[in-house]
């Protein structure tokens, strides 16, 4: 075969050429013009969205950490504008937090979360936090505290660095799935900045069809985590007679319905390891004092997700089998307010630690 | 030369390449609930009319499916391989326009769409311009190369899933009147009728096909029930490509890449390309055959620029959609009347053959 014959020569030019069309140079911005915020923040102020960021500018070879806001019509438009008035384009492809303010997630967040999912630049796995203060007082703080409200805030809720089973963790995916969904509503971690800690966690929003409606505390979210199958090991509870470590955490449920009225079994099985105790408690108390507790809070939560008529459990989804999807729509509304609920907490004590209880 | 290998992996990449993008859409906007059903009936005409097909083929030895159209007469000819031709240039012109669409939507925003769409032309004529052996090898190549890395994504969608959206689960049978459910038998019938255009060139046993017919099963199923299984039919039917959806939310802190989409979405188009020059071939074959003046090749580049021209007649994703509609009609005519016309005249000729005996 001869190498270099016409043919050869003629495909093998036009496959350069085509390596110029790769470049995309006709718009093509180079890394260091791009300014890739890791978290956002939205407020909403009278029919118009505060978008806040904060970016990392460079100034005279140091880089500083600067807050920058804009507020308009939509988040789109506003991002747009900072983005014009900055000497860089602003990317969001690397937006890995979506922080709300309290206000907008009460006045519904359908539009902003439904732009996110549409527009395919924010990735619909970016977390989504509410903050239960002023926006731009939490991000000057944590900007303060933190140095660059960025992949350290992000941190927070990351599982393999400061994620605690107490917090809920909530993805922009699942926020939309909740606006839509006949059975599933979602807990948003409710966050706001600390004297003493850049950032507190002060409990979950529970958000119903896309509208905050009420919160939890921590320690209830710790149920909900529980509750969804989230793995809560490495927990502390702190009790009357004993502080106890969950190290284990499985649960079943089944579903069923008694004369039309749904009937929820749900059967929680903890490992616990003991830290410390008061006096002198038997084990059996203090499994006593554990299941006690647990189901009390579980209850409680239970009657108030009930209330708001928001199903942050996804308790629907137990009996998908039974309803039709007629019957499924009214969910929430008729169904899920007659819930009755029988919730067993099984303790096992798995080891006592260096001392013995008897 | 037996080399079912090759075959086997061309028609699977084909039909993965066309399957996740819109048939999931189609799907979950057909029917509420039960869609398992519509899957599997389409799934079940699939393969019978991919058996028919292949053992009419098989009465022909040797012969693709132009050499036995003409054989049988000029009749043959004008009523089924005239819409053949027509049907493979404008599922050529829908493919490349509306893939082109999905990868600026998806990844590539700032880029005009006329770079993207005279990539994937170049890259597939060039494919097609050296014939059919060429598109079979390439098949080869691209499935070392990308199987391996859509599998491991595929098997990743399973993340998020919750098995209990699969409830309610009977089917309820509106999906026969919904015009999105035979818009979605664009998989079932757009990719196997190159079984009969390989023959001078490779041959194969129909067992493969079949075989990997029903290797195809799972993937026609979970790239509609994963999207459901994670949303829910009420959010999934609100997404326009709901398994890139999927594909964007699975969250891998092991991996050093944020997003998974784009290696699933480049071993796809990579498919896609692959699929789109293999129609070309078929579309040259067709014209060489009828007009054997002009060189295949220069046929091949008339035929490329012309498509990459008309692209910009369809201005926006409405038009897309209309004309898919429209080609829907001519797909089942195809679809249906050529697997059957072969499999009749091959019986006839063998019982014709009988008869002189």
């Amino acid at each position: 075969m001869k190498l270099f014959n016409k043919n050869v020569i003629y495909t093998f030019a036009i496959l350069l050429i085509t390596i110029l069309p790769l470049t995309g140079c006709w718009d093509n911005k180079d890394i260091n013009h791009r300014l890739l915020p890791v978290v956002l923040g939205v407020s909403k102020i009278e029919n118009e969205y505060e978008v806040i960021i904060n970016l990392p500018v460079s100034n005279a070879g140091k880089i500083e950490s600067r807050i920058v806001s804009f507020k308009d019509k939509t988040i789109a438009k506003a991002i747009d504008t900072i983005s014009r008035n900055l000497e860089s384009r602003v990317d969001l492809l690397h937006v890995k937090l979506i922080i709300i303010e309290r206000g907008a997630a009460e006045d519904g967040v359908k539009d902003i979360i439904g732009g996110f999912m549409r527009s395919r630049e924010v990735s619909p796995k970016a977390l989504v936090a509410i903050s239960d203060e002023d926006i731009n007082v939490l991000f000057s703080k944590l900007k303060d505290t933190i140095g660059l409200v960025g992949s350290t805030t992000v941190d927070f809720f990351e599982k393999n660095a400061g994620w605690d089973p107490d917090i809920a963790l909530t993805r922009v995916w699942e926020v939309y799935r909740g606006i839509h969904s006949y059975t599933y509503d979602v807990a948003i971690p409710l966050i706001r900045s600390g004297d003493e800690f850049p950032m507190e966690q002060i409990g979950s929003a529970i958000v119903k069809n896309g509208k905050m409606v009420d919160q939890i505390s921590p320690d209830e979210t710790l149920l909900y985590n529980i509750f969804k199958g989230e793995s809560s090991s490495g927990e502390i509870e702190v009790m009357e007679k004993a502080t106890v470590r969950i190290v284990n955490n499985s649960i079943h449920h089944k579903g069923s319905f008694h004369n039309n009225q749904p009937f929820l079994k749900s059967k929680i099985k903890l490992k616990v390891v003991i830290l410390e105790t008061r006096g002198e408690p038997s084990l059996n108390e203090i499994k006593k004092e554990l299941n006690q507790a647990l189901s009390e809070r579980f209850n409680i939560m239970i009657l108030k997700t009930k209330e708001n008529k928001a199903d942050i459990f996804g308790i629907g989804q137990f009996f998908r089998r039974e309803l039709t999807r007629k019957e499924l729509k009214n969910w929430r509304t008729k169904y899920y307010t007659n819930l009755k609920m029988d919730i067993q907490f099984n303790v096992d004590i798995q080891n006592q630690g260096y001392l013995i209880t008897s | 030369m037996v080399r079912s290998l090759h075959v086997v992996i061309l028609y699977l990449l084909t039909h993965l390449g066309l399957i996740f993008f819109m048939f999931p859409s189609n799907i979950i906007a057909s029917t509420q609930q039960g869609h398992w059903l519509p899957i599997l009936i389409g799934i079940f005409v699939h393969v019978l009319f991919l058996h028919i097909y292949m053992k009419g083929l098989n009465y022909f030895p040797g012969e693709n499916l132009i050499s036995i159209f003409s054989g049988i007469g000029k009749g043959a000819v004008i009523l089924l391989l005239v819409p053949v031709l027509l049907y493979f240039f404008i599922i050529t012109l829908i493919t490349v326009r509306a893939y082109s669409e999905i990868i600026t939507l998806v990844f590539l925003s700032f880029t005009p769409l006329w770079a993207v769409t005279l990539l994937l032309l170049i890259v597939s004529t060039y494919v097609a311009k050296n014939g059919m052996e060429t598109v079979l090898r390439t098949g080869l190549m691209l499935a070392i190369i990308f199987l391996p890395l859509f599998l491991f994504v595929f098997i990743l969608s399973f993340q998020n899933v919750d098995w209990r959206y699969f409830n309610p689960v009977t089917p309820d049978l509106n999906f026969l009147t919904s015009r999105s459910y035979y818009e979605s038998f664009f998989v079932f019938s757009g990719g196997f009728l190159f079984l009969g255009f390989v023959q001078p060139y490779f041959s194969y046993e129909r067992k493969y096909i079949i075989f990997s017919a029903l290797l195809l099963i799972p993937f026609f199923i979970f790239s509609v029930y994963i999207p459901i299984l994670t949303l829910g039919q009420a959010t999934a039917s609100v997404t326009f490509l709901p398994f890139v959806v999927i594909a964007d939310s699975i969250n891998v802190s092991w991996l050093m890449f944020d997003r998974v989409t784009l290696f699933f979405l480049l071993s796809l188009i990579s498919f896609m390309i692959l699929y789109i020059s293999l129609v070309m071939c078929k579309t040259i074959l067709i014209i060489n055959r009828y007009v054997p003046s002009i060189k295949p090749v220069h046929l091949l580049y008339i035929l490329s620029s012309l498509l990459f021209f008309l692209c910009f007649l369809i201005p926006d994703w409405k038009d897309v959609e209309k004309l898919f509609w429209w080609n829907t009609l001519l797909r089942f005519y195809v679809f249906i009347a050529v697997p059957l016309s072969i499999y009749f005249w091959g019986v006839r000729k063998r019982k014709g053959k009988h008869e002189t005996i």
